[in-house]
């Protein structure tokens, strides 16, 4: 009895520390991103005052009138709504490009039968397998070459082709049996057909993770389109995604802490809301990744 | 520039073409053993499957090809036709830049640096919280979602948020504090000795998130049993650790080394949005951006390019093998 309670009892101590740990670990994980939240909060002076002491880490909730502030400046004065809007048109595109690109090739990759086959199926290996670690110089060659360098052409056409997501959608198609097809062919639906009205809705999972993570590297995405995309200019909408855009907010003469902050937030707003929402497709993609090998 | 471009693409589709031909005479030959390839199928496929082998064949394999051929070319951007076949001219440039401690010396021992300290710090934070969440109490869930935040956000707003945090003057938060406290500030970005470290820091928190994810999914999938049965052999949390978890997750663990490292070895955000281009921060992807897009030497940049291609697939190569050697 009395061995039993004390086993009890050093469990619940346990328990304590594990949780004790990981609350430490928590707070140095999420500091940063409390503090972006708080700061964005606040006008200069109240950061400034606040400096120093633990009161950086605490919103002032007593007195609201000048809590929105930085994101209203940050929104109207700065145009940031404009460049969150192009984010999203650029990663509607590619999501919407990829998913259907790449589904078409793994399908017909999976269930049709034509000659040359082999050798497509050996570029996908080969793209798949061989470690190419940098080709952002050539490829920005070929954009300026193409001639649709400084258009939006250049930061959607290059990502909406993925050889991963081809090789996804393959392993997935492969698994869906023949008969769909079959039964559909004798109704006398066209192949295009089918793919749209059976296969897309069937492969619905693996759909959600390719447009999740598109999305996601879309979104976060900042070297490619800095590099062929024309700096904003006064009076003309911009072509800059989102990202892009903090370096240049960041530029900005007398822009404040709290505005900077609120620029931050926002951009990192809907890769949240995805996160919260697409949580199951992104633990799937992250296993999927582990197939690569 | 352009005529080389319709030239491999040509290639390729007569190396496809030769490859139809094969498997139609293929076909023929086997005098009925084998199906005949439908026409319309065959055709079907052909139109399905364009927009992504054009797609893949423009932005994807011309790349390839051509980071590998600029190497040997003085090739400047706004000069597309004006290149001359240099041969090993650029990699002479390079190995005398090393030599007189130039900037890619400097970018080789950053990103050495870099890879050296982020991979091992990365891996065992992201194992140690993989091994914290997996413990089966209530509002570990809470946790999991806390620790894989930071993974969430993009580089650049990491990177600014960094930036912030660690910059110089009082109104930097670290800083803010260091001063209350009667401490000189310091701008720890710029300060060529620590510099690095606080990069490889930041890295670490923001990337190990999801590696902890990897490692769970791993966690899962090691028999319960053979952890009941290390506790009726009485064994400890250490030797449960090294028997038991361990061995389970080799085949993630092999996977997880490889791909940190090679995403370590490509670092270049975060130096150039925290730092900028600095000595003490330059990396080789940052280099190869800098030579390449700034200054428009295409031809030089492919060269570093190619040397990081082949240290890094060699390096890869290299782990894997004595990964599995260990089997």
């Amino acid at each position: 009895m009395n061995k039993c309670s004390s086993r009890k009892a050093a469990k619940a101590a346990g328990r304590c520390c594990t949780y004790f740990f990981c609350t430490v670990i928590a707070v140095l994980f999420i500091f940063p991103l409390v503090w972006m939240i708080v700061t964005s909060t606040k006008t200069e002076v109240q950061y400034a005052s606040d400096l120093g002491s633990v009161r950086t880490f605490l919103p002032y909730l007593a007195d609201l009138s000048t809590f929105f502030d930085n994101y209203g400046r940050v929104l109207t004065q700065y145009d940031i709504w404009k460049y969150a809007v192009n984010s999203l048109a650029y990663a509607a595109c590619v999501v919407a490009g990829n998913v259907l690109v790449n589904a078409l090739a793994g399908y017909v990759m999976a269930k049709f039968r034509f000659p040359g086959k082999s050798f497509i199926s050996f570029i996908i290996m080969f793209l798949l397998i061989v470690p190419v670690e940098t080709t952002i110089i050539p490829l920005y060659s070929i954009v300026h070459n193409l001639g649709i360098s400084g258009t939006v052409l250049a930061v959607i056409l290059p990502p909406i082709v993925s050889v991963f997501n081809i090789f996804l959608f393959q392993q997935f198609f492969y698994n869906i049996s023949r008969e769909y097809i079959e039964a559909a062919e004798l109704d006398g639906a066209s192949q295009l057909r089918i793919f749209f009205s059976i296969m897309i809705p069937l492969s619905m999972p693996i759909v959600a993770t390719v447009a999740t993570f598109a999305f996601i590297g879309v979104w976060n995405d900042y070297i490619w389109p800095t590099m062929v995309l024309p700096s904003p200019q006064p009076g003309e909408w911009p072509l800059y995604p989102i990202q892009a855009a903090l370096t240049t907010i960041q530029s900005i003469e007398n822009v404040t802490t709290g505005e900077v902050m609120a620029s931050l937030v926002i951009t990192s707003v809907p890769i949240f809301l995805i996160y919260v929402f697409a949580q199951k497709y992104i633990v799937e993609g992250i296993g999927a990744g582990g197939l690569k090998i | 520039m352009l005529l080389t471009s319709v030239a491999i693409i040509g290639v390729f589709l007569l190396v496809f073409a030769g490859f139809i031909v094969k498997d139609v005479i293929v076909v023929r030959r086997s005098a009925g053993k084998l199906e005949r390839y439908s026409f319309k199928e065959s055709l079907c496929s052909y139109l399905m499957l364009l927009p992504a082998v054009a797609l893949i064949c423009i932005f994807v394999l011309l790349p390839i090809i051509y980071s590998l051929g600029y190497a040997f070319t003085d090739y400047y951007l706004l000069r597309p036709d004006d290149v001359h076949f240099v041969f090993l001219d650029n990699f002479k440039d390079i190995i005398s830049n090393i030599s007189a401690r130039g900037n890619v010396y400097n970018a080789i021992i950053n990103t050495a640096k870099f890879v050296v300290f982020v991979v091992p710090l990365q891996i065992g934070m992201a194992l140690g919280l993989a091994l914290l969440v997996n413990k089966k109490l209530r509002g570990m869930g809470v946790f999991k979602v806390l620790f894989f935040a930071p993974v969430v956000i993009s580089l650049t707003v990491t990177s600014f948020l960094w930036s912030r945090i660690l910059g110089g003057g009082e109104s930097g938060l670290l800083n803010s504090f260091l001063v209350k406290l009667g401490a000189e500030s310091v701008s720890f970005l710029f300060e060529p000795q620590q510099s690095m470290y606080w990069i490889v820091l930041i890295s670490a928190w923001q990337g190990c998130g999801y590696q902890m994810l990897i490692f769970l999914s791993g966690l899962k999938g090691i028999d319960a049993t053979l952890y009941e049965a290390a506790d009726l052999d009485g064994a400890n949390v250490f030797l449960k650790f090294s028997a038991v978890t361990m061995p389970g997750l080799r085949s993630v663990l092999t996977f997880v080394i490889i791909t940190v490292f090679i995403g370590a070895c490509k670092i270049m955000v975060q130096p150039m949005l925290m730092t900028g281009n600095q000595s003490f921060t330059i990396t080789l992807n940052y280099l190869m951006y800098i030579e390449g897009y700034t200054y428009r030497w295409v031809g030089y940049s492919s060269a570093i390019a190619l040397l990081m291609t082949i240290v890094i697939g060699a390096i890869t190569f290299l782990q894997r093998y004595l990964l599995k050697e260990e089997d």
